[in-house]
Formats: C-alpha cells, sequence, structure tokens
C-alpha cells in the first residue's frame, strides 16, 4: 500500500522515500528531533524511514512526506500512526529545521485529520506530545484538540495526549 | 519495489513471500525471544513492529529485502530469508532467522540458497553475511552454503565477523554448489531424520 497524493493550500503530501533520508538524517541527529524519539544516528533514521514506509503496508495508512509545493523542499513527515503497542491511532507532525512558525504542521495535520476521518474512517484520534514540547502542543491546539491526559510512553517517557475533535464535530 | 512487487521464490518444501500484516505475530513471537539475541533482541512489541514494518520498507527502498519463508503444505511461517542492507552496512547482506520451534530440518539452508541464487541471477556479484561468532548455528550455516570469514573486510561494528558467500562462478556447477544440492535434497527427502546436533 503506498501513500495517496494530497494537496492543501501550500503544501503537497506524497508517499515518503529514500529521498528524504538526508533531511531526516540531519534532522534526527539535531537536538531539535529530542521530543520525537531523536536525537538519532543517521543508521537509526534509515531503519525509521523504512518503518514510516513499511507502516503503509501493515496497517493501510501511515505518515506522509511533506513538501512546500513553492520550493519542492521536504518539510517533514505528517499523518496517521499506529505502530503495535501503540496507546490509540495518533496524527503525529515532525517539521524539519528552518520550517518552523509558517503554519505548515497544522496545515498538513488538519489534512491529515481529514483524511484519517473521511478516508479511513477513524472516529476519533490523539496526538502525543512530549513534555515540554510547547511548538507540538500549539499545534494540537490550533488544529482544535484539548489536552486530555498524561502517559507514560515505555519507549519516549512522560507524553501529554491531546484528544482531537471527533470526526464528526471536525 | 512495491510491496505488491516482491518476488515470489520455490523451492521444493517452501515458498518465499513478502512480509505481510498477518504473519506478523509469528516475527513478534521471535523477536521478543531469546533467540533474538543475536540480531539485537530481545526486542519489546514496539520495537519488534517497527523492525516488522522496517523489513517491509526495505524492499521499497533497496528494491531487495527479507522474504517471509512459508512451508509449502500448510503456508504456516517458518522464518525469514533473504537480502538486508540499511544504513551503514558496508556490503549486502544475506540473512536469516528460524523460528526456534522448527529449526533443525535445513530450512534456513534451503531459503538461503535460494535466495542467493535469485539474486546472483539478477545481478549480484557476491554478498556477505554478518554473524555474531557465538551464533554457532548461523556459522555453521554460513560454512554450509560455502561461507569464508573475511577478517580484511570491514563488519558492522565490533562484534560481528564477516563471511563472504562464494561469487556466483563459484556456484556454477561446481563441486561445492552440488554439495550444497545434495544436502538440501537430503532434508526435502522424508525419509532423512538427523540426528544430534540441530542445524538450521
Amino acid at each position: 500500500m503506498n501513500a495517496p497524493t494530497l494537496h492543501t493550500e501550500r503544501l503537497t503530501l506524497r508517499p515518503l522515500a529514500l529521498s528524504d533520508f538526508e533531511p531526516l538524517a540531519e534532522f534526527y541527529e539535531s537536538d531539535r528531533s529530542r521530543f520525537v524519539g531523536g536525537p538519532k544516528r543517521p543508521d537509526e533514521t534509515w531503519r525509521a524511514l523504512a518503518s514510516e514506509i513499511g507502516h503503509w503496508t501493515l496497517r493501510g495508512y501511515g505518515r506522509f512526506g511533506v513538501d512546500e509545493t513553492a520550493t519542492g523542499k521536504f518539510v517533514g513527515m505528517v499523518g496517521p500512526w499506529y505502530p503495535h503497542a501503540w496507546p490509540e491511532e495518533e496524527l503525529g507532525w515532525d517539521l524539519m529545521n528552518g520550517f518552523e512558525g509558517r503554519g505548515y504542521a497544522t496545515e498538513a495535520g488538519l489534512a491529515t485529520r481529514n483524511y484519517a476521518y473521511k478516508t479511513l474512517g477513524w472516529k476519533t484520534a490523539i496526538s502525543l506530545v512530549a513534555e515540554g514540547n510547547e511548538g507540538s502542543a500549539n499545534v494540537a491546539k490550533r488544529m482544535g484538540a484539548t489536552w486530555e491526559r498524561t502517559l507514560d510512553h515505555p519507549a519516549f517517557g512522560a507524553m501529554n495526549v491531546y484528544r482531537h475533535l471527533s470526526a464528526e464535530a471536525a | 519495489m512495491g510491496h505488491r512487487d516482491i518476488p515470489v521464490l520455490e523451492t521444493e518444501r517452501l515458498v518465499l513471500k513478502g512480509p505481510e500484516p498477518q504473519d506478523y505475530p509469528n516475527f513478534k513471537a521471535t523477536f521478543t525471544s531469546f533467540r533474538a539475541r543475536y540480531m539485537g533482541g530481545p526486542l519489546n512489541p514496539y520495537e519488534a513492529w517497527m523492525l516488522y514494518a522496517a523489513e517491509i520498507g526495505h524492499w521499497e527502498i533497496r528494491g531487495f529485502g527479507m522474504w517471509m519463508i512459508h512451508d509449502k503444505e500448510t503456508d504456516a511461517t517458518l522464518g525469514m530469508a533473504g537480502g538486508w542492507q540499511p544504513a551503514m552496512w558496508p556490503e549486502r547482506e544475506l540473512a536469516w532467522i528460524i523460528w526456534p520451534e522448527v529449526a533443525g530440518k535445513g530450512y534456513a539452508l534451503e531459503a538461503v540458497d535460494a535466495a542467493r541464487r535469485y539474486f546472483y541471477n539478477s545481478g549480484w556479484e557476491g554478498a556477505v553475511s554478518y554473524l555474531d561468532p557465538y551464533n554457532l548455528d548461523s556459522v555453521r550455516l554460513a560454512e554450509r552454503l560455502g561461507c569464508v570469514k573475511d577478517k580484511e573486510a570491514k563488519s558492522i561494528g565490533d562484534d560481528d565477523a564477516v563471511y563472504r558467500h562464494p561469487a556466483p562462478a563459484a556456484l556454477n556447477d561446481t563441486q561445492l554448489s552440488h554439495g550444497i544440492a545434495m544436502e538440501v535434497s537430503h532434508y526435502q527427502d522424508p525419509a532423512f531424520k538427523p540426528k544430534g546436533f540441530a542445524l538450521d
């Protein structure tokens, strides 16, 4: 199963590919990745990219690679995420260095929420936000999600669970 | 290579197919067990699922990868075998794992032999296997497949030895290839009941 391609006003959401490895490796080596499972060595990031792609086959959905339509630059990975042992179906977003503060995560997040509700038939979704990751918490809030509870994640430690608007309310 | 394009290989007893979602519980059972101690395990369920997803993504990224080994009669999964080259791997690897409860029946030998022939027929000039020296079952299997320890070659870490597979020409109607075919055929013979130390 490969990802379809979605378009928003400024962004193109399309299947992840090996060409995304270098910007991902750079992001995951940087300190900014500390809230999303990093920092990681490049070989760990390569496997994580392979896992993101395999997620589509195992679940029939997964995260999209997001490009800035005007420039073609890779700005991040956004979308539905539900590996084994995950608390619930999640909408996740990782924004590459230099693309913060433009509303891209919110724009792509809303497009993938719409995809999860309309195409995948999800009724609800959460987003996990690491303690201290204010930028990501603000994305969740801008999307209309509300803080629900904290969770001690076995791999990522203390996480805040944000609950998105339901499929009916969205 | 998309997941639907993964080739299917058949041998006398086995069918090698791309990893499917419904095969995951068997993969998880082995990779969360002590059996996986030479492959970075035991893993927790999240890590096992992510690795399984990576096995599938590897096909997409590299155009080759690890097949799920199925029993031709029952379709039950027996393990995995195939090609593996994540980032930082100096060379393309032939890799395998057999579920512990079906070890000792020559399945890994039969599957890796088939995978190696497939890759060599599609243009590979050679391959290595990165093996923990304590993983004696796999070291023995590598040797039965004609591998020779290559002390000069770069490995994937401090612990793993590099076993170099014979080049395609060394398997083209040679004493070595006949010997491997004969051993495979022994295991395929229902009357063959190996005794002693179980070999994959």
